[in-house]
Parts: C-alpha cells; sequence; structure tokens
C-alpha cells in the first residue's frame, strides 16, 4: 500500500520507477540488476531489517533515504549516514528529499 | 509436777516459755556460727557468766560474716549429712526462708536440685570426687515449687586435717537471664533463618579491615565462591567494586553518612558470568562497635525486563506510525481516485477495516490471522448473511501480517463492491468464498470469491481505488497474481501466491 502510493506520487512528480520491492530477497535482487539512480527504503521490509539493502547500496555507491516508523537512533548502523524520515511522511516530503539527492 | 494436770494453764505457759527460750538458743546459735558475736553471756547458778570469743579467729569470722551478708549470690554450707550449718542474707532471700528456721535442716527443705541433663548429676559426683569441686547449671525447685535456674559453684570443706566435713556451695541466680538467653536464641534463629534465606545477597563487612567477616548462602549463589572464599575478601576482591580505592572509598563514604546505594554495579560470577546488582550499605553500630551490611540484589532480570519494555514500546511506536501511514496512503488514493462526494465516506469504511485487521493482528501477537477470522472481520456488516447467502470454507490457514492487511483490505473492497452492485446488493445474490493450499513441490495458496445470482455484472467504466485494493495492491501483498473477471452472471476474483509468501 505504502509503496503503490509512493510510486504513484513519484510519478507524477516526474520520476521513473525502476522497480518496488516488498521483500528483502527482492530488494537485493533489484539492487543487483537494475539501473537507478537513487532508491527510498522502508527500514523494515515484511517484518525484516532492511539493513543488507543499504548496505549492498552503499556498495554500489547508490544514494538512498529512509523512510521508517523507528527513530534513527534504534535502526542499525546499516543505515547510518542517510536521511530517515519519519513515518507518516507526506508524499511531497519524499520527493523533495530525493530531488536534493540527485544531480539536477 | 508429775502431779499437775497436763492440761493446765501453768504448763501451757511453761512450755510457751521454753519455746522462746529455745528459739533464743537458735538464734544464738545461728549468730555465732554467722561470726555476728563478739561475747556470750551465760546464766549460771553460779550468776552470768562472760565467754568472750576473742583474738585473730574472732576477728576473721566476724570479717568473713559480713563478707557473706554482702554477697549477692547465695551462699548455704552443709554438712557430711546434708544439713545446713550456714547461708547467708542472700540465700534467705533467694530461697525465701529465714536462716533460723533452716539452720541444722535438710538441704532439701529449702531447694531440690533439678539437673538440666540426665548426665549433669554423674559428672558432678564425679567432680567432686576428683577435683573437690563443681561448677555448672541447674535447675533448683523452692520449698513453695517456684523453680529458679541457677549457676552454681560447689566446694567439699575440708576439716584442718583435711578430711570432707560438707559441701559450700554458692548460687547465682539467673532465671532472669535465662528468660534474655531464650529470647535472643529465638531471635538469632529468625534472623539466621532470614539471613539464610534470603533472596538477596547479604555482606557483613568490617569497616576497619574492610574484610567481609560473613556472608549469606545466596551470596556463594551470586558469584559461586564458596562461603570459606568470600570471608576474609575485600569487596574488590570478589569482583563488586573495580579497585581498592574504590573499597576505601566506599567505606569512607560510610563512615561520613552511614547509607550508602549504587543502582546499578556490573558483576562478574568466578565463573565469568555478567550480572547486574544493586547494592545497599549501611553503617551500624552492633554491641558498640561499627559493621557494615551490604545488601546485593540481583536485577539482571529486572534490567532485562525494563529493555524488553522499552523495545517494546518502541515496537508499537513504529507500528502505529506504520499504520498512520498506510491510512495516509489510503486518503490519499481514495480521494485521488474515488468519488469526491463519497471519497469521505470511503475512507471512513476504509479505516474501519484496517483497524478490523490491526484488531485480529494484535490478538494473534502479530503472529498470523485464520483465514476464516480475517472473513469474519471484514465482512461483520453481513454476519446476518453467514451460512445463507454469504459462504465460506476452507482448511486451517494462518496468514502472515503482511498477507493479512492486503487481503484484508481487498476483502473490505469485495464487499463493499458486492454491496453495492454485485450479489449482495439485491435479495437472492450469494457469494461464496474458499481458499486452499496446493499439495505441489512448492505449495501454493489460493484464495476465491465468486458471486451470483446479483444483477447482471458489466465491468466498470472507471478503474477506482477499490480495483488497485483487490489487484494489484493484494498481489503485492503475497508476491502473487490476481485474476478478476465480471462475467455477466457473476463477478469472481482469485488471487494465487506462494504458500511461504502469504502463509506461516
Amino acid at each position: 500500500m505504502l509503496a503503490f502510493a509512493l510510486e504513484e506520487s513519484l510519478i507524477d512528480a516526474g520520476f521513473e520507477i525502476a522497480g518496488v520491492a516488498g521483500r528483502l530477497e527482492t530488494a537485493l535482487a533489484m539492487i543487483e540488476g537494475s539501473v537507478f539512480d537513487a532508491a527510498v527504503l522502508d527500514a523494515n521490509l515484511a517484518g525484516v531489517s532492511a539493513g543488507p539493502a543499504a548496505t549492498a547500496l552503499k556498495a554500489r555507491g547508490l544514494p538512498f533515504i529512509i523512510v521508517s516508523g523507528y527513530f534513527l537512533e534504534q535502526l542499525p548502523s546499516a543505515f547510518s549516514g542517510a536521511l530517515c524520515l519519519q513515518k507518516p511522511c507526506p508524499p511531497e516530503r519524499i520527493v523533495q528529499a530525493l530531488r536534493h539527492l540527485l544531480p539536477a | 509436777m508429775l502431779n499437775r494436770s497436763l492440761s493446765s494453764p501453768e504448763l501451757l505457759a511453761e512450755n510457751a516459755d521454753l519455746q522462746r527460750r529455745l528459739g533464743d538458743a537458735e538464734e544464738t546459735l545461728r549468730a555465732i556460727r554467722n561470726g555476728e558475736v563478739d561475747a556470750l553471756v551465760i546464766e549460771t547458778v553460779a550468776g552470768p557468766q562472760v565467754y568472750t570469743l576473742q583474738g585473730e579467729d574472732a576477728a576473721a569470722n566476724r570479717m568473713r560474716g559480713e563478707m557473706l551478708a554482702q554477697v549477692s549470690d547465695a551462699v548455704i554450707a552443709v554438712d557430711s549429712e546434708m544439713r545446713i550449718t550456714f547461708l547467708n542474707a542472700a540465700a534467705e532471700r533467694l530461697y525465701d526462708f529465714a536462716a533460723s528456721r533452716c539452720l541444722g535442716q535438710e538441704l532439701s527443705k529449702v531447694y531440690e536440685s533439678r539437673w538440666r541433663h540426665p548426665d549433669d548429676e554423674a559428672a558432678f559426683k564425679t567432680a567432686l570426687r576428683e577435683c573437690g569441686e563443681w561448677r555448672g547449671e541447674n535447675v533448683q525447685v523452692r520449698h513453695d515449687g517456684r523453680e529458679l535456674n541457677v549457676e552454681s559453684g560447689i566446694t567439699v570443706l575440708r576439716n584442718l586435717a583435711g578430711e570432707p566435713g560438707g559441701l559450700l556451695a554458692v548460687n547465682r541466680d539467673i532465671t532472669e537471664r535465662k528468660v534474655q538467653d531464650d529470647k535472643i536464641l529465638v531471635s538469632e534463629v529468625r534472623y539466621r533463618r532470614l539471613f539464610e534465606a534470603a533472596h538477596d545477597g547479604v555482606l557483613i563487612i568490617d569497616p576497619d579491615t574492610r574484610k567481609i567477616v560473613e556472608a549469606n548462602p545466596f551470596m556463594t549463589l551470586l558469584l559461586g565462591y564458596p562461603h570459606d572464599q568470600l570471608v576474609g575478601k575485600e569487596l574488590y576482591q570478589i569482583g563488586l567494586l573495580r579497585d581498592q580505592a574504590a573499597s576505601q572509598e566506599m567505606i569512607q563514604t560510610l563512615k561520613r553518612t552511614s547509607r550508602m546505594r549504587y543502582d546499578d554495579l556490573p558483576l562478574e560470577s568466578q565463573t565469568g558470568q555478567h550480572r547486574e546488582v544493586e547494592v545497599v550499605a549501611n553503617l551500624y553500630s552492633e554491641g558498640g562497635l561499627p559493621v557494615i551490611q551490604c545488601n546485593i540484589r540481583e536485577i539482571t532480570e529486572r534490567k532485562r525486563a525494563e529493555e524488553h519494555v522499552k523495545m517494546l514500546i518502541a515496537e508499537v511506536n513504529h507500528r502505529a506510525k506504520n499504520l498512520l501511514a498506510v491510512v495516509q496512503a489510503v486518503a490519499q488514493q481514495s480521494a485521488k481516485h474515488g468519488n469526491t462526494e463519497t471519497a469521505a465516506a470511503r475512507l471512513i469504511e476504509r479505516i474501519g477495516a484496517l483497524a478490523a485487521g490491526q484488531d485480529l493482528l494484535v490478538k494473534s501477537h502479530w503472529h498470523g490471522v485464520e483465514v476464516s477470522e480475517l472473513i469474519e472481520a471484514q465482512l461483520a456488516h453481513f454476519k446476518d448473511l453467514f451460512g445463507t447467502r454469504v459462504l465460506f470454507a476452507g482448511p486451517k490457514a494462518q496468514l502472515r501480517a503482511d498477507a493479512a492487511q492486503g487481503i484484508g483490505m481487498a476483502l473490505h473492497e469485495l464487499a463493499t463492491n458486492a454491496a453495492k452492485y454485485g450479489a449482495l446488493s439485491n435479495d437472492e445474490g450469494r457469494v461464496r468464498i474458499s481458499w486452499q493450499v496446493s499439495a505441489d513441490m512448492e505449495p501454493e495458496f489460493s484464495m476465491s470469491w465468486q458471486e451470483d445470482g446479483g444483477p447482471k455484472v458489466a465491468a466498470p467504466v472507471r478503474m477506482g481505488f477499490g480495483q488497485i485494493v483487490i489487484g494489484r495492491l493484494a498481489e503485492a501483498a503475497v508476491q502473487g497474481v490476481a485474476e478478476i473477471n465480471y462475467a455477466p452472471e457473476g463477478f469472481s476474483w482469485t488471487l494465487s501466491a506462494p504458500m511461504k509468501a502469504a502463509l506461516r
């Protein structure tokens, strides 16, 4: 539901969606195999920490932002250094943050 | 004299006179024995005769008599036949018997000894025979029946030739002390039991040496050191404080403040186990001497519980915010895809559906939701039609939390649609819901919603949020495929997904 709503907001804002993943395995496969410029990561994917996805993104040098209901200090260190937006977060805020990450 | 009547008044008077003189004689005798007499005047036929008890013997006797009258212990002397030859003032008081009445009487008239232990009497006799004296405690029963606990010293009296001629007993009444001793004993047993059974560690420390002088059994349980390895050590040596300086500092502070508390000290047991403890130390005076008592309470479990509560609160916060984010997305979508006039009403219904799903998740502690329970909750409005127009059947199956949310929302949309346009919009249409798990190598969970008997079905002209929920969103929730069929005789919906993605 959240991914879908975000996807629509991002498309409306002019972004192209490389892919949506609801589970960690899908996300890791996508980071490995797709071409994209940035990622929006939920810290918790279907009850599993998205930490490995953050690590994989860092390894590929891809910028990302985190959206989570957890406070930043509760999140594993894999997420450190990234911007963390608190849920519930207005879609415009995410759009803005992504624009900030990417070169104009 | 023989002629006189036996009951004559003269005879009675004479008898009384004789009694009085006998009493006087006995008193005189007692006074001589006690050394209270310096001289005697005896009336004889030749007139009064004065017998003086003079010289060193008299002075010594007198002094001895005074001393014995002064001592607070009861002093009694008996001859070889156990007849009383002397008793001092303290003995008169203790046994409630005037010396004048008991001199020459058998000792048993004054009191009877009752030995505490059966062996005591034999030990007493042996001691007298072999050492000439005995010391110990026993019970004496007075002539009036009162029991006295006494501490006695009994010595064999010998004449100038060294032959035994009687006994001298010095008895101290310890009845009061005995009562106190018994009270102390009861108290000691009671508090020792507390000390030994306590589930807190207790240490007694000498503030001068800083060493442990006593430790209760729980300390051994807590630290793994046997009792004898705790006693004699300083606190830092058993890992309670980090070093000798900390030990010294604690004692110094205690001497100033009498009380200290460490809320949270890490502790290593002898086996290297990590524990958290809370320590309360008090400086007391014990019989004028300062002692330190340390109570050590293990709080490892409590700390763990506190951490757990913190974690739970964070988790609840995360879930609440996640749910709010879902509500936000539903609101955004309801507004975007729906009819402006009905958007608010639909949003309210959808929030209700989310809440119903949330209840089920909480009841199952977020473990999973039974499919049948999810249907009952999401179709609660149609409860009256269950078993007649709303039929559902399938095996026991528990949906994962995320799958339950997606399928729950889909069921809500399906029911809303059926009530508005489909089989539940007239009086005879029916909805059949079924679900199954295939027995393949990679088992699949599938669920279907089949309507019949409703008005003739036509595919919607415009794609609403409801279609997205039963389509894309349901698929995403279970990583599955949704098929939607607007057949004229009845709408149908099927969702198939890998079992591991949908079920627990």
